[in-house]
């Protein structure tokens, strides 16, 4: 079982109630494949960022979904075949957000280890080599 | 040896000039470090969905910020470079404006 985000754009030229049935029958292929919905969130009429074949917003409904990926594979077949369905997005994230909390957990583990030191003034840092060199020109055009 | 005397002899005041030249130069264009937002506020996954997010990352035209500019590190530029291109993809933000 993996996680995905999944992400769908129906036609505007449905209503909203329409747009869900639309929807739902994704939803419904994904939990027949033997999917379970972790999250839902229609998003609702959007406006595109560009016009995609001449319409300018869309319905958009987004599911994050711990699926096998044969179930995900057919849905989005079924929603390339659709021509009420705009646009559609799968993204398999659970690898990613593994990666993540492992950072995290690195990061928080090294600020225990080592406290955050406080930050030299760089006025200081920076002055210190340039009138040093500034010194050693001195010496140089004397000689 | 005396050539060598010679060539030190410019090359010591061109040094000198470049000096008087910086200093007043320093005064008025104080660069200011440039830190990872991300490594600074500890966001590891960049989520394609946070469009507020993105949007920080996209001038007027569209395009991606470059690193050199934001000043973010290169693990999370290239994460936020694929985060961009996945939202991009599903209209969320440009391709390109004008």
């Amino acid at each position: 079982m993996r996680l995905y985000d999944i992400v769908v754009l129906v036609t505007p030229d449905l209503a909203d109630e329409d747009a869900a049935k639309v929807a739902g029958e994704y939803k419904k292929i994904l939990v027949d494949g033997g999917a379970t919905v972790v999250k839902e969130e229609p998003w609702g009429k959007r406006r595109l960022a560009f016009p995609i074949g001449r319409r300018r917003e869309a319905h958009y409904v987004y599911w994050q979904v711990q699926s096998e990926p044969a179930a995900v594979a057919e849905a989005e077949r079924r929603m390339g075949l659709s021509d009420q369905v705009l646009r559609h997005l799968a993204v398999r994230v659970d690898e990613e957000l593994k990666r993540a909390a492992k950072m995290a957990e690195r990061l928080r583990k090294k600020a225990i280890k080592r406290p955050p030191r406080p930050p030299a003034p760089p006025t200081e840092a920076a002055a210190a080599p340039a009138a040093l060199e500034r010194a050693e020109r001195a010496e140089r055009s004397e000689s | 040896m005396r050539m060598g005397g010679g060539s030190g002899r410019p090359g010591g005041r061109g040094a000198a000039g470049k000096d008087a030249k910086s200093g007043p130069r320093k005064k008025f264009f104080v660069r200011r470090r440039k830190v990872c937002k991300f490594c600074a506020e500890k966001l590891e996954y960049i989520d394609w969905k946070d469009i507020k997010l993105l949007q920080g990352f996209i001038p007027e035209r569209g395009k991606i910020l470059p690193r050199r500019i934001s000043g973010t590190c290169a693990l999370h530029q290239r994460k936020l470079q694929t985060a961009i291109k996945r939202a991009r993809s599903i209209a969320l933000l440009p391709y390109a404006t004008d």
